[in-house]
C-alpha cells in the first residue's frame, strides 16, 4: 500500500541536508529537528538517477563497458571489472594471465585513490581543510599513472573490457607504479596519525552493531568496521586474488572511527597486492583471441550474478542474455545503496546535528551508485 | 608531538609545491591520452564502423562537399565533439587507423556550433 | 595443500551443502557454477523459503531484481542471498503474473534493507509487495508515466512528446533512429 509517512509530531522543523551542498555530495537527507537534535532522517535519493540498467538494454557490451565507469565516478576501474566479468562468463571467454594481473593492479590502484577521497571528504565534512587538500593532491599522482595507462585521468572508458584489457601496459608502466608506492605510503601514514580533533569527532559516533550490520546488508569497510570478517576477494575470489596473500582488517567497535580505520588499513593491503601482482606479471597477450573489436553477444545465453569487492563494499552485476545483440536485463547492485538508505536512516535517529556529516561520510557513500 | 610538527614545517619550507604554474609550465600529457580526434580522410575506406560503435551517436557519415566530390566520392565521418564521451572505441574499431585520439585537451569554445568537426576540416 | 586438493575438498563440501539445502528447502537446488546455486519456487512460498534460508545461514540479502519476460507474460523476481558461513550465493527465482504483479514482502525478515530493495522494484517495474509498509517513490520525482523499466514502455516516444527540440539539428539523431 502506498501512503505518506507521518510527520514526527515532536519536531520543530524539517530541513534538507543536500543535494546541492558541498558537504553532502549529490544526495539529500531530510532531517527532522528539535533544536540541535536530529530526531529522524529520511534519505531522498534520485538526484543522480540516470537509468543505467535500462540504458544498457539498448547498447552492446563494448559500449556498456564505457558506460560502466559512470556507475560510480570515484571507482570507475572496479566497475569496469565487474561488468567485464559478467560478459566474460556469459560469452565463455578465457582471459589471458597477463590481462588478469593488469586488471587486479588497476583495480587496487583505483581502490587506493578512492580511499584517499574518503579521507578527503571526511576532512571536508568536519572542517579540516588541510586533510582535504593533501589527500586530493596525493590522489593526483595516482591519476597521472592511470592517465598513462588508460588514457583518461578519472574515466578509463572501458579500459578493462570484456575479454581482457583494451591495451597492454605502456613501456615502464610497472616502474611508474612502483615509484608511486612510497608516495602512497607517506599519505597513508599522514592519514593514520592520531589527531585529538579527529578522535573527538569520530570516536563513539554512529555505532552500528554486528547484528544490525548483517541485517541491513552492510558490506565492505562498514561491515568489517562492525566486526564481521568478510571480503569478497577472499570468500568469493575472482581474477587472481586466490593466489595472492593479503590480510583483511577488521575492527569490532562499529563506530565511525572504526569504519574509517578499516579503510585506511586496507590501503596497506592493496599496496601488498600491487607489489605481488607486479612481481608475478607474466608476458603475453592481453586480449582473448575470439574478441574481434566488438563482442558477438548473440552467442551468449543464460544469466549470471557477479560479485566484486569494490572500495565501498560489494558491487554486483546481474546480467541476463537471450541471444540478442544487447543484454536482456541488467541489474546493478551498488554498495552504497544499502549504506545510504536503510543504514543512514537508522544511524541518524536521535543524534546531534554536528555529528551528521561525520556519520554520513563515515559510511563511505557514493550517490552515483545509489541512484545509478 | 610538537617537535614533530616543527620538523614537518622545516621539511616543507624547502620543498617544491605540488602544483605547477600552468601557462608557463606544463605537466606532460601521455601519448595514450584521449583528447581531440585526428582524422585522415585519405586512408578512410568509409566502412562506417566508427559510426556504428559510437555509444553517443556522435559520429555521422556524411557526403563530401560538392567541389570535392570527385576526389572523395564516398561518405566520411563527421564528429560532434560536443556529444563525444572520449571513449576511443572508434579508434579501436577503425581497420585502417584513420581516426586517432590526440593529446589535445583544450576544447572549450564560445560557440556551440564549433564543436562539429566535418571530415574535411582536418585536412588543412 | 595444493590447488587441486583444495578444489576437490571444496567440491565435496559443495555437494553436501546442495543435498542439505534440497532437503530443508524442499526443492531441487541447481548448481550453476562454483559458489552459485539457484532454486525456483512458487510465489506464495516466498516468505517461508526466505525465512528458512535465513535460518540456514543465508543472512545477507544482496539484492532483489525483477526481469520482465514480455513474451511469457510474467515477471521474474529474483532474490540474491549470500551466506557468510557457507560462502555460497543462493538465487531464489519466482515468476508472477505480469497483469497482476503482486507478491508478499520479505521485509519481516530483512527489515529496512528488503524494504528499500522492494521500493525500487515497485517504482521501476510496478510490482506490488504486499506487507511492505513503505512503497513511496524512491528515485523518480513527480513521475506520471507507466513504470519506466517495463519492456513495453517506449521511452523514446515518451520523451519525444515534451523534450524533442525540432529546431535543434543536433538532437535529430537521438529521436529519428531507424532501429
Amino acid at each position: 500500500m502506498t501512503k505518506i509517512k507521518e510527520h514526527n509530531v515532536n519536531s520543530d522543523f524539517a530541513m534538507n541536508f543536500g543535494p546541492a551542498h558541498p558537504g553532502s555530495g549529490n544526495f539529500a537527507i531530510k532531517v527532522e529537528m528539535r533544536g540541535e537534535r536530529v530526531l529522524k532522517a529520511t534519505a531522498d535519493p534520485g538526484y543522480l538517477h540516470r537509468g543505467f540498467e535500462k540504458m544498457m538494454e539498448y547498447r552492446e557490451p563494448m559500449q556498456n563497458a564505457v558506460m560502466s565507469d559512470r556507475v560510480c565516478v570515484l571507482e570507475p576501474l572496479q566497475w569496469n571489472l565487474v561488468h567485464a566479468e559478467a560478459v566474460d562468463y556469459l560469452m565463455g571467454y578465457e582471459i589471458p594471465d597477463r590481462a588478469k594481473h593488469i586488471r587486479v593492479i588497476l583495480a587496487e590502484l583505483s581502490r587506493i585513490q578512492s580511499h584517499f577521497i574518503w579521507y578527503a571528504v571526511l576532512s571536508l565534512g568536519t572542517g579540516f581543510m588541510t586533510g582535504f587538500n593533501v589527500a586530493i593532491g596525493y590522489r593526483d599522482y595516482i591519476l597521472d599513472v592511470l592517465n598513462l595507462i588508460t588514457g583518461g585521468r578519472v574515466y578509463p572508458a572501458g579500459y578493462i573490457c570484456p575479454g581482457g584489457v583494451r591495451k597492454d601496459f605502456p613501456e615502464k608502466a610497472e616502474n611508474k607504479i612502483l615509484e608511486l608506492l612510497p608516495k602512497i605510503d607517506y599519505m597513508r601514514k599522514f592519514m593514520l596519525k592520531e589527531n585529538p580533533a579527529w578522535l573527538a569527532r569520530f570516536k563513539d559516533v554512529g555505532i552500528l552493531t554486528k547484528r544490525e550490520a548483517i541485517k541491513f546488508g552492510a558490506t565492505g569497510p562498514v561491515l568489517r568496521g562492525s566486526g564481521v570478517a568478510s571480503d569478497v576477494r577472499r570468500d568469493d575470489p575472482y581474477e587472481i586474488y586466490d593466489e595472492l596473500e593479503f590480510e583483511i582488517p577488521v575492527m569490532d567497535e562499529g563506530d565511525a572511527y572504526a569504519r574509517f580505520n578499516v579503510g585506511m588499513q586496507e590501503i596497506e593491503e592493496s599496496m601488498k597486492i600491487i607489489t605481488q601482482a607486479i612481481d608475478r606479471i607474466p608476458k603475453g597477450e592481453v586480449k582473448t583471441p575470439n574478441l574481434k573489436p566488438t563482442v558477438k553477444f548473440q552467442q551468449a545465453k543464460g544469466e549470471i550474478y557477479i560479485r566484486n569487492e569494490l572500495s565501498r563494499g560489494e558491487g554486483a552485476f546481474y546480467m541476463v542474455a537471450t541471444g540478442q545483440k544487447t543484454p536482456y536485463r541488467v541489474k546493478i547492485r551498488g554498495p552504497s545503496f544499502t549504506h545510504m538508505i536503510p543504514i543512514v536512516e537508522h544511524l541518524l535517529t536521535d543524534v546531534d546535528y554536528a555529528d551528521v556529516p561525520a556519520i554520513y561520510w563515515s559510511l563511505y557513500q557514493c550517490p552515483a551508485d545509489v541512484d545509478r | 608531538m610538537k617537535l614533530g610538527i616543527i620538523k614537518e614545517v622545516f621539511k616543507n619550507v624547502f620543498t617544491k609545491p605540488m602544483t605547477v604554474l600552468f601557462p608557463f609550465e606544463k605537466i606532460e600529457i601521455p601519448e595514450r591520452n584521449r583528447g581531440e580526434h585526428s582524422f585522415d580522410i585519405d586512408t578512410c575506406i568509409s566502412c562506417g564502423a566508427c559510426a556504428r560503435i559510437c555509444p553517443n551517436l556522435a559520429i555521422e557519415m556524411i557526403d563530401a562537399p560538392q567541389e570535392l566530390k570527385k576526389k572523395y566520392p564516398k561518405t566520411y565521418p563527421q564528429i560532434d565533439i560536443g556529444k563525444c564521451c572520449f571513449c576511443a572505441l572508434c579508434q579501436d574499431v577503425c581497420p585502417k587507423g584513420s581516426i586517432k585520439l590526440t593529446t589535445n585537451v583544450f576544447l572549450a569554445t564560445f560557440d556551440k556550433d564549433d564543436t562539429v568537426r566535418s571530415p574535411m576540416s582536418w585536412n588543412k | 595443500m595444493s590447488r587441486k586438493d583444495k578444489q576437490n575438498k571444496n567440491k565435496s563440501i559443495e555437494e553436501k551443502l546442495i543435498k542439505d539445502l534440497s532437503l530443508k528447502l524442499d526443492t531441487t537446488v541447481h548448481y550453476q557454477k562454483e559458489r552459485r546455486l539457484w532454486i525456483s519456487i512458487n510465489p506464495d512460498q516466498i516468505v517461508e523459503t526466505c525465512s528458512k534460508a535465513y535460518e540456514l545461514g543465508f543472512e545477507h540479502l544482496s539484492t532483489i531484481s525483477v526481469t520482465d519476460w514480455l513474451d511469457e507474460g510474467k515477471h521474474e523476481v529474483t532474490y540474491h542471498l549470500w551466506s557468510y558461513s557457507h560462502n555460497h550465493l543462493l538465487t531464489i527465482k519466482t515468476k508472477i503474473d505480469r497483469k497482476k504483479p503482486i507478491i508478499s514482502s520479505i521485509s519481516s525478515i530483512w527489515g529496512g534493507n528488503a524494504e528499500t530493495c522492494e521500493r525500487e522494484c515497485h517504482e521501476l517495474f510496478g510490482v506490488k509487495f504486499e506487507g511492505n509498509p513503505n512503497l513511496t517513490p524512491l528515485f523518480l520525482e513527480d513521475w506520471e508515466g507507466p513504470p519506466p523499466f517495463l519492456k513495453d514502455f517506449n521511452w523514446r516516444e515518451f520523451v519525444k512528446k515534451d523534450m524533442y527540440d525540432q529546431n535543434n539539428p543536433r538532437e535529430k539523431v537521438y529521436f529519428e533512429v531507424k532501429k
